[in-house]
């Protein structure tokens, strides 16, 4: 009697919580049962797991490395000569259904295989996953009654299944309908795996595009070619022409570069040579860095040149000249100007910030380097040959840099331990060199 | 070889207009009337100066037997001697034909008789305008050498300087261009690179630069070139200014360019022209030192009216010539039809599914739309060259920029109509659609671009209104009860519905009683306009020149109510005084005064703010969104997710 009120206390709860998640899985048992209650008969041989929750419990062999070598790892072990790539994984999968025919152990194959895809490269191959999939035998943990429906039917199966589908979520990997297909061979209709199936189906489609600004999946091996990427992502200006000052000597991009000739590559708009052209040599701009920007796992870091804000009094005010247009007044003659109610614009704080020249990314963060990359922009910005440049390097390139003074703080805060302040007058007058 | 030629010009002047010159002179001092206040800008007021537009502008009996005497042989010689297909395959007019031309004085319509021109009035131009344009690379070549290229000497020139070279100009001896646009430079005069430096013994201006798309530019004898001179202001500071220079070829240095490959007018010239170390004279100096940037703007807003006569030309021989009319209209025979087959004539004998092509609906769609282009244009153009007429030199370039915008835009629909009535058979070369529509496209973008043009109409009359409306606007911003009152009260009553009365229709009424109701439909559009602009000088004030979708609509609504006023009037006269037909044109009136009317009610509520016709912050974003990437950014429309 106990276990019927049991039962019905736990559709009542499941219904609930269906309602919650969208009505995917009506009636699906809850975990929330006393470990007492009978089992169907197609328990896993496992003993199951009896702190239940409804978020299952990520697989142990996920959480802490294992010491003893699992059962199936030499059937990821390649012959010397061979690649690991998704041939040989393939292989492998097949291997395992050849070796075992009544697919005994599977569970702790696919978590092997997990781990191991990563190695192999097909952490992001759907077709992989779905191989993976189907090495679960089918229909044997599907619930064929009420009760099964009820409670959670096979979990360490289901367990497995799901982390199947965690791992392609956090690579990203939109399951199809043969995912779709096996799950329902395997789990049955209502089961956990098919519930993340759902809602990974529903929302990773939504969120596959969310990123306005996406950055290339494989990023490019050559810095040079990643100092381009993220240039172009820095600048928003699309007239901004990216120079490359200086190739590394060395062949080897990927190994250490060849110290005396690093790369140098920087991004300039017309916009900003213009802005660079009118500015007054009076006034040193300057050689800030490095700062960082990250590129999915890769950090790189980049310098800037740029000027102090003009103090109000010397800021020229754009005046429209008197006779511009041919063909129709530029200006109207009115007294009078825009309604506050037809102001569109927010009412905004806005922190002027002085004016950025030229952004540069290069193989190394000293002087030497960036003066070369100065240099480089003498050639088309003949106007800096007569501006004081001021090298205000930070020595680390850890972390963030204290933010560059503003106009009410004219003096740097101290400099972090570890950080060496370079501050070098440097007078670049081309012309009498 | 010269003298001959204008001694053969002046007989055949002679031949076809004897009493033309004696006539124009007294014209011009019978009439004596104040200085007037162009009629366009009223409009923004919400208010119509009915002694503008009422009664239509007429021309008296001897003038019109005038006109008529000298059309007839130009048109015969444009219907019967040009071939325009020729021109257009060879790109190039054919030298008898320019001689032709200059025989029959066409290079000098306006230029005084005094100088050897024929110094038409500018209704007489526009009439002449009409039969110019059968043959666009002609009509092209002849304005661009005296509707811009000679005009700065008849506008800012010294009697020397006209005596010097409109002579010569006007017989055809000489061909004019006009020398403005640059790489660099189109409507922006501050951009303009070519420089002229006074020499040190200064007689000379020593001019050096670049002029890109010259109409004439490789013919021309006779350049007005805008260049920029160092000028001293009256503080002492030297600046750069724009001056105006009449520049012989003979002057040295100059040099043009291979003829450029168009899409139309092909017979038309079109080249760079080189200016290198030219030396001009300080006499040839056009207008004053510094002062050529008015003499351009002058120029350019003298010579628009004439394209709606002109446009409204060939839409009448698109449809077909049917000589009956014409002789019962002029008293004269016109020439024979044109070669190819008209649009009217094809539609007629057509046959398919044994109906005649005139049968169907969406064909005879098609011709009224033509005919009411043709009418609404032609009654502008000559409205607008009737207010030119009249003395006291009236600023009438609004109007003319109207003309202009609505003509070129009515030209480039109907003759692709036209096209379309003949189907495949408009699409090949062996009939005249094509290549007219090739030569139409020019027409929305010389003289002004349209856009520039809406943007020059519309300011101009908020300049206008806003002056005037200055003291009322600023009592409301501060906030004065009265005002505020008022303005309310009168929104009030405007949103319950108001009868508007501007006093055109009624007894004794300027409009005819048969076109009563398109009057109260203009006054209707114009009053509610007049508020309008109220409220968006209230809203937008001076900075209303960043709100070009706004002024875009504003400039539509002014040309409608401008077309419609000028059918109004014309048809109203043509009621009354019975001319042949009038029923016809009080129906086109109608059509297009109730077309008008709606679109008019569709603008205006564009232009509030609140409507959900008024789509300008979707629209903006859209394109903001397009140009930040520079592509069309959505996915394609097989592209998945999953």
């Amino acid at each position: 009697m106990s276990w019927v009120r049991a039962i019905l206390l736990a559709r009542g709860l499941s219904r609930g919580w269906g309602g919650i998640c969208g009505a995917t899985l009506p009636g699906a048992p809850v975990s929330q049962v006393p470990p007492q209650t009978p089992r169907g008969l197609h328990c896993s041989a496992t003993a199951h797991n009896s702190e239940s929750s409804i978020v299952p419990v990520p697989p142990k062999p996920q959480r802490k490395p294992v010491k003893a070598l699992s059962p199936y790892e030499d059937l990821f072990k390649q012959a010397p000569g061979m690649e690991r790539d998704k041939a040989s994984f393939l292989r492998s999968l097949k291997n395992f259904g050849e070796h075992n025919v009544h697919k005994r152990g599977h569970v702790d194959f696919i978590y092997l295989a997990l781990r191991k895809m990563r190695e192999f490269g097909v952490e992001r191959d759907l077709a992989v996953y779905n191989l993976l999939l189907d090495v679960f035998p089918k229909e044997v943990f599907r619930p064929r009654n009420i009760f099964q429906h009820i409670f959670v039917h096979y979990p360490r199966q289901q367990e497995c299944g799901i982390a199947v589908l965690e791992q392609m979520e956090n690579n990203g990997v939109i399951p199809d309908k043969e995912t779709e297909f096996l799950l329902i061979q395997i789990f049955g209709r209502k089961s956990y795996p098919m519930l993340k199936f759902l809602r990974m189906k529903l929302w990773l489609p939504r969120f596959k595009n969310i990123n306005p600004f996406p950055v290339p999946r494989d990023l490019p091996q050559d810095p040079v070619d990643l100092a381009k990427l993220g240039l172009r992502r820095m600048e928003p200006n699309m007239n901004a022409k990216v120079t490359v000052y200086q190739m590394p000597l060395s062949k080897d991009w990927t190994g250490a570069l060849d110290p005396t000739q690093p790369h140098i590559v920087g991004i300039q708009s017309p916009d900003q040579q213009a802005a660079l052209a009118r500015h007054n040599p009076s006034r040193p701009v300057f050689v800030e860095g490095p700062f960082s920007l990250w590129l999915r796992n890769k950090c790189v870091y980049y310098h800037i040149l740029r000027a102090d804000l003009l103090p109000p009094e010397e800021q020229e005010v754009e005046e429209i000249p008197e006779e511009w247009n041919l063909y129709y007044p530029m200006q109207l003659d009115l007294e009078y100007s825009r309604s506050a109610w037809d102001d569109y614009e927010f009412d905004i704080d806005e922190v002027e910030e002085g004016p950025i020249f030229a952004i540069c990314m290069a193989g190394a963060h000293d002087q030497a380097t960036l003066a070369k990359w100065i240099q480089g922009l003498q050639e088309t910005n003949p106007a800096l040959a007569q501006i004081p440049v001021v090298f205000r390097l930070a020595g680390s390139t850890g972390e963030l840099l204290t933010p560059s003074p503003g106009l009410e703080e004219p003096a740097r805060p101290p400099p972090p331990e570890g950080q060496e302040e370079e501050d070098t007058l440097q007078q670049q007058q081309q012309g009498q060199s | 070889m010269s003298g001959c030629a204008l001694f053969l010009w002046s007989a055949a002047v002679a031949r076809a207009c004897p009493p033309l010159v004696a006539f124009t002179g007294s014209r011009r001092a019978l009439r004596t009337s104040p200085p007037i206040r162009a009629f366009a800008k009223e409009l923004f007021l919400g208010k119509i100066k009915k002694k503008e537009v009422f009664p239509f502008p007429e021309v008296s009996r001897d003038e019109l037997n005038e006109i008529n005497q000298f059309v007839g042989p130009v048109e015969k010689f444009f219907t019967e001697e040009v071939d325009s297909r020729k021109i257009d395959q060879e790109g190039k007019i054919p030298e008898e034909t320019l001689e032709k031309l200059k025989s029959l004085g066409l290079f000098g319509m306006q230029v005084p008789e005094e100088y050897g021109g024929l110094g038409l009035s500018n209704t007489m131009y526009a009439r002449l305008g009409e039969v110019i344009s059968l043959d666009a690379s002609i009509a092209v070549t002849l304005a661009a050498h005296q509707a811009i290229g000679l005009k700065g000497i008849i506008l800012a020139g010294t009697e020397e300087q006209k005596a010097k070279y409109l002579p010569k100009l006007a017989s055809g001896e000489h061909i004019a261009a006009f020398c403005l646009t640059e790489p660099a430079s189109g409507s922006d005069a501050a951009s303009i690179r070519s420089r002229a430096a006074l020499s040190e013994d200064k007689k000379h201006y020593v001019l050096n630069g670049s002029k890109v798309w010259i109409t004439n530019g490789g013919v021309a004898n006779i350049f007005t070139v805008f260049a920029k001179t160092e000028v001293a202001d009256s503080d002492g500071s030297v600046k750069d200014k724009i001056t105006a220079f009449i520049v012989e070829r003979d002057f040295g240095g100059v040099t043009s360019g291979k003829p450029e490959d168009k899409l139309g007018i092909r017979g038309s010239n079109t080249c760079e022209v080189h200016f290198e170390n030219t030396r001009v004279p300080v006499q040839n100096v056009l207008g004053e030192v510094g002062g050529g940037f008015k003499v351009a703007m002058n120029i350019l807003n003298s010579g628009r009216f004439s394209m709606g006569s002109a446009v409204a030309g060939m839409l009448k021989k698109l449809i077909g010539s049917d000589s009956e009319v014409g002789s019962a209209q002029g008293g004269e025979a016109l020439g024979p039809r044109p070669p190819a087959e008209m649009t009217a004539e094809y539609a007629c004998t057509r046959k398919q599914f044994n109906r005649n092509l005139s049968e169907f609906g969406l064909i005879q769609e098609k011709f009224a739309l033509m005919a009411q282009k043709a009418y609404v244009m032609e009654s502008m153009a000559y409205l607008t060259a009737g207010m030119l007429d009249q003395p006291g030199f009236p600023d009438c370039s609004i109007e003319a920029a109207m003309v202009k915008v609505f003509s070129s835009e009515a030209a480039w629909q109907c003759v692709s109509e036209a096209l379309q009535i003949l189907g495949g058979s408009g699409y090949m070369r062996d009939y005249p659609y094509e290549r007219m529509l090739r030569d139409t496209r020019i027409l929305l973008i010389f003289e002004g671009t349209n856009e520039i043009l809406r943007m020059f109409i519309a300011l101009t009359g908020l300049q206008h209104a806003g002056r005037i409306l200055t003291s009322r606007i600023n009592e409301f911003k501060q906030g004065r009860v009265i005002t505020v009152m008022e303005t309310i009260g009168r929104r009030l009553r405007d949103s319950l519905g108001r009868t508007v009365d501007l006093g055109l229709t009624g007894e004794l009424g300027l409009v005819h009683p048969s076109l009563a109701d398109s009057a109260n439909k203009l006054e209707e559009n114009v009053f509610y306009f007049g508020r309008t602009v109220e409220t968006l000088l209230l809203r937008f004030g001076k900075t209303i020149v960043e709100e070009q979708l706004v002024m875009k609509r504003v400039a539509n609504i002014l040309i409608n109510l401008y077309g419609m006023t000028a059918v109004l009037s014309r048809a109203s006269r043509s009621v009354r005084i019975g001319l042949r037909n009038h029923d016809h044109e009080v129906l086109l009136a109608n059509i297009f005064c109730v077309d008008a009317y709606f679109q008019n009610l569709f603008s205006l509520s564009q232009l509030d703010k609140y409507a959900p016709e008024n789509l300008d912050e979707q629209i903006k974003k859209v394109s903001q969104q397009v140009l930040e990437k520079r592509t069309y950014i959505c996915a394609h429309p097989l592209d998945r997710t999953s």
